[in-house]
């Protein structure tokens, strides 16, 4: 371990915005991954000045530097994997203009997602990009993995809400990048480079973002199928058709399953269910999207289809759906749920196919598999519930994963639609990226010269996710 | 990794669950602590966290990891909001057992008692948790594992005893500083929430709203977290600072973990009787009770009391 001079970072940040003891450090070297590594020491700045200062330092001293956000990432992307400085962004979390008449709003990188939205409510307006870890999530980690939710489908990820930013480069260097304005054509869109980079080009301090106004009329639908075919037939009929829902989610008979064994809310037992929703400030506008979603459905034989604008009743719809991880937690108490091969995106015509390969590979590794998401957008996610205790699970698991990832990239798909890469997805990512990642490593080389930024992460993780880290669960020999 | 279960003896049998917690982190922004310091080693996943890394050996039973396990106030928000239905608090319990076992035991939030204590026992029989006993030649002694942190022998001791050391912004001073900041830095200033963490629902959490956002609030919330905990000075101190109201949100009638809300009925009555005495409208300090995360209701209460004061006006 290289030793950090806790002086000079207290020169910085002040002794009650720093952490160096242990037990502090271990919870800090884990997110929502199956991922563990230790920190050198946790740094909370609270002004943009104090990322500066970290950043001169570190940079001089070659110290990565870790910036972490709610470290609810799925793939390991904050967990750090060569030490170093773990920036808590959390104490930049000031809301600083809510501009109604430009339509933007500027925020410190570590507001949390579900505030901004709070704060906006009032003036009729919203966020979209919103992941379902919203309640967590700072706009400074999805704007590093480009997060995306829900309503993605209509209202796009975190890649098409984001003006501007201000950026501190790894030399301690402040940069404004983009714009305040919705349109933009001057040079490189630098920006969006920063969207999506994993924390390993720059610490973002601040960002202008865009919202739009909350629609008068929600309303939601249901559709049951007696196969997954069916329902991901359905996906790929109702996006061509032109229709927009404002949500489009699957859920397999694994999800229903986990969710009917633990709680009773009576679901029905079927193959695949579909949950759509069409919003719109015209009641007449919504209407005729649900009833063409409705027709699509039934077209590809979904049952029981059914629909309410009531607020009460589409609560019930998305229960199900909401109620999901703690059901697959509970699903059976030797099975932990990991968040492993945990989202991938494929073209809409391959979204049946896919559903039924992710179930066909976890029986032939004996391991249990479910498959749901965002899939009006593409977004397909899974989870693997697995006996964490055993060694060959991890076997199991990690042949799975590759053979997904395999399926992924030979239909055109690609190997992460929200939650990035990090550490777990990088085999796959550096197979369907081969021929760029020379680009990349020339990127972040210009960048970032000294590699302190997330090392180790994206194109620099190794390909064997497993040995990478500690696990973050008790694995027997 | 070596498993070295066996000195966690009470702890051991939660190590399935412990991995059944997604760390997905929905439990830390309701919880008290994490929203006082900011610090996520002070929320509840991290203390899940650190659950695993003793029972699994990764980390040494430090003096620090313990005070992380000794701190809580038992408000179990962490529990409602858990997306994987962990059952928090239980495990916290059973790793102070051990803890205490291994010598270590905080102090956390647990109560302890200073010399002051003029041995009256009244703390005793108030304490809803039995925790409190008392130890020939040592004087009251807490149990740290059955102590819940509500506060409520604080507030019983006449003597000014019985301490929250690391009170995370509970403590009756900081309450009454929060409550004069508010109201002499805000013009439109009216009323101070005094609620409960049961009846109390954040809206913002963990960010800040610019100024201009917030320069025309006429209220402020500020968490005690049990109504056991309220006492006269502290609900009176507003008015000094040209509060024109006070409220006090608390469990309802059967619904306190700690009877906490039976207490603050009777301040708050108590206080309505000083009131009329000294010709001040009684109607300007009110308790309402709000069941556990009813933010709809909360608001509505507030609202409905602020309206209240302006019909009233300011105290002449
Ligand atoms: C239960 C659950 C559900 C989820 N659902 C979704 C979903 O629906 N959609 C989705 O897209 N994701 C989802 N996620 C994944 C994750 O929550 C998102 O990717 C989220 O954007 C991460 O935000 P964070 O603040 O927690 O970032 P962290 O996990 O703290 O960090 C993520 C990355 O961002 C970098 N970073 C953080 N702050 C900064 C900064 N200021 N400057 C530069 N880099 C920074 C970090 O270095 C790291 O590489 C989910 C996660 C969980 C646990
Ligand atoms: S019970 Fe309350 S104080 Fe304790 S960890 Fe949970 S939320 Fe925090
Ligand atoms: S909410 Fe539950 S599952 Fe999520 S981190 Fe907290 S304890 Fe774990
Ligand atoms: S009254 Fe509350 S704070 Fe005091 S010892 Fe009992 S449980 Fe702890």
């Amino acid at each position: 371990m290289k030793t950090i001079d806790e002086a000079k970072l207290i020169d910085i940040v002040g002794e009650k915005n720093i952490k160096t003891d242990p037990s502090d450090l271990y919870i800090y070297g884990s997110d929502s991954s199956v991922h563990h590594a230790m920190p050198w020491a946790i740094v909370k700045p609270e002004t943009t000045e104090q990322v500066q200062g970290i950043m001169k330092y570190a940079n001089k001293n070659k110290i990565p530097v870790i910036a972490r956000g709610g470290g609810s990432g799925m793939c390991g992307q904050t967990v750090p994997v060569k030490g170093g400085i773990m920036l808590d962004m959390k104490g930049m979390n000031k809301i600083l203009e809510i501009n109604l008449e430009d339509v933007y709003c500027r925020v410190e990188s570590g507001v949390v997602d579900d505030d901004l939205n709070l704060a906006l409510k009032q003036y009729g307006v919203f966020y979209p990009p919103t992941p379902a870890s919203s309640r967590i999530a700072t706009i400074g980690g999805e704007i590093a993995n480009n997060a995306s939710g829900v309503r993605s489908v209509k209202y796009g990820a975190t890649r098409d809400a984001v003006l501007g930013m201000k950026v501190v480069l790894p030399n301690g260097d402040l940069v404004s990048l983009g714009a305040h304005t919705r349109v933009e054509a001057s040079g490189y869109q630098l920006h969006k480079l920063m969207i999506g980079s994993e924390g390993t080009l720059g610490i973002v301090v601040e960002a202008t973002l865009s919202f739009v106004p909350i629609p008068e009329f929600r309303c939601m639908g249901v559709a049951n199928f007696d196969t997954l075919k069916d329902a991901g037939e359905a996906i790929g009929s109702i996006m061509a058709s032109g229709a927009n829902p404002s949500m489009l989610e699957l859920v397999d008979d694994v999800a229903i399953k986990a969710v009917n064994k633990t709680m009773d809310l009576g679901l029905k037992e079927v193959a695949a269910a579909l949950i759509f929703e069409a919003d719109g400030m015209v009641k007449e506008a919504v209407d005729y999207e649900i009833d063409k979603m409705t027709k699509v459905c039934e077209k590809h034989n979904g049952n029981d289809i059914y629909s309410s604008y009531d607020p009460k009743e589409r609560a019930k719809i998305f229960l199900g759906r909401k109620k999901l991880f703690p059901a697959l937690s509970k699903y059976d108490e030797n099975l932990a749920s990991t968040a492993l091969a945990d989202d991938m995106a494929v073209p809409y015509s391959k979204m049946a196919e896919m559903a039924g390969k992710i179930h066909e590979i976890a029986d032939k590794n004996n391991i249990v598999m479910t498959a749901y998401g965002h899939c009006g957008s593409g977004c397909m996610h899974t989870k693997i519930l697995m006996d964490t205790k055993r060694k060959d699970q991890w076997a199991s698991a990690k042949k799975a994963i590759t053979q997904v990832y395999e399926y992924v990239r030979s239909v055109n798909g690609t190997t992460s639609a929200e939650h990035g890469i990090g550490l777990s997805k990088a085999e796959s990512f550096k197979i369907e990226k081969s021929d760029s990642l020379n680009l990349l490593a020339t990127i972040k080389k210009a960048i970032d010269p000294n590699n302190i930024l997330n090392p180790g992460k994206l194109a620099q993780a190794p390909e064997d996710w497993v040995t990478a880290t500690n696990l973050r669960y008790s694995v027997n020999n | 990794m070596k498993n070295k279960t066996k000195e966690f003896k009470n702890l051991e049998k939660w190590q399935g669950t412990l991995a059944n917690c997604i760390r997905c982190g929905y439990c830390f922004e309701h919880c008290p602590m994490f929203h006082h310091t900011g610090w996520e080693s002070d929320a509840p996943r991290a203390k899940i966290i650190t659950a695993f890394g003793l029972l699994s050996g990764e980390i040494e039973p430090s003096e620090s990891a313990a005070n992380k396990m000794f701190s809580c106030f038992y408000c179990k928000r962490c529990e409602a909001a858990c997306s994987s239905g962990v059952p928090l608090t239980e495990i916290f319990t059973d790793a102070k057992k051990d803890l205490l076992e291994m010598g270590l035991e905080g102090p956390g939030t647990t109560s302890i008692t200073q010399l002051s204590c003029a041995r009256c026992l009244i703390c005793l029989s108030a304490c809803p948790h039995e925790a409190r006993s008392y130890v020939e030649g040592k004087g009251i002694t807490t149990d740290p594992a059955k102590c819940q942190a509500c506060g409520i022998c604080l507030e019983v001791c006449p003597a000014g005893a019985a301490k929250i050391e690391n009170d995370f912004g509970t403590n009756k001073e900081v309450l009454i500083e929060k409550a004069n900041d508010f109201l002499d830095t805000h013009e439109s200033s009216k009323a101070i929430v005094f609620a409960c963490n049961w009846s109390y629902y954040p809206e913002l959490q963990a960010s800040v709203l610019p100024d201009s956002e917030t320069k025309d609030n006429d209220y402020e919330i500020l968490v005690n977290m049990c109504g056991g905990r309220l006492e006269p000075h502290l609900l009176m101190a507003p008015f000094l600072h040209n509060a024109w109201g006070v409220l006090v949100a608390c469990c309802p009638d059967d619904e306190c973990q700690h009877n906490g809300n039976l207490r603050a009925k009777k301040i708050v009555e108590n206080l309505h009787n000083t009131f009329k005495q000294i010709d001040v409208d009684p109607e300007r300090i009110q308790l309402v009770q709000i069941p556990a995360g009813d933010k709809t209701l909360f608001q509505a209460e507030i609202d409905t009391f602020v309206d209240k004061l302006n019909s009233m006006g300011p105290i002449r």
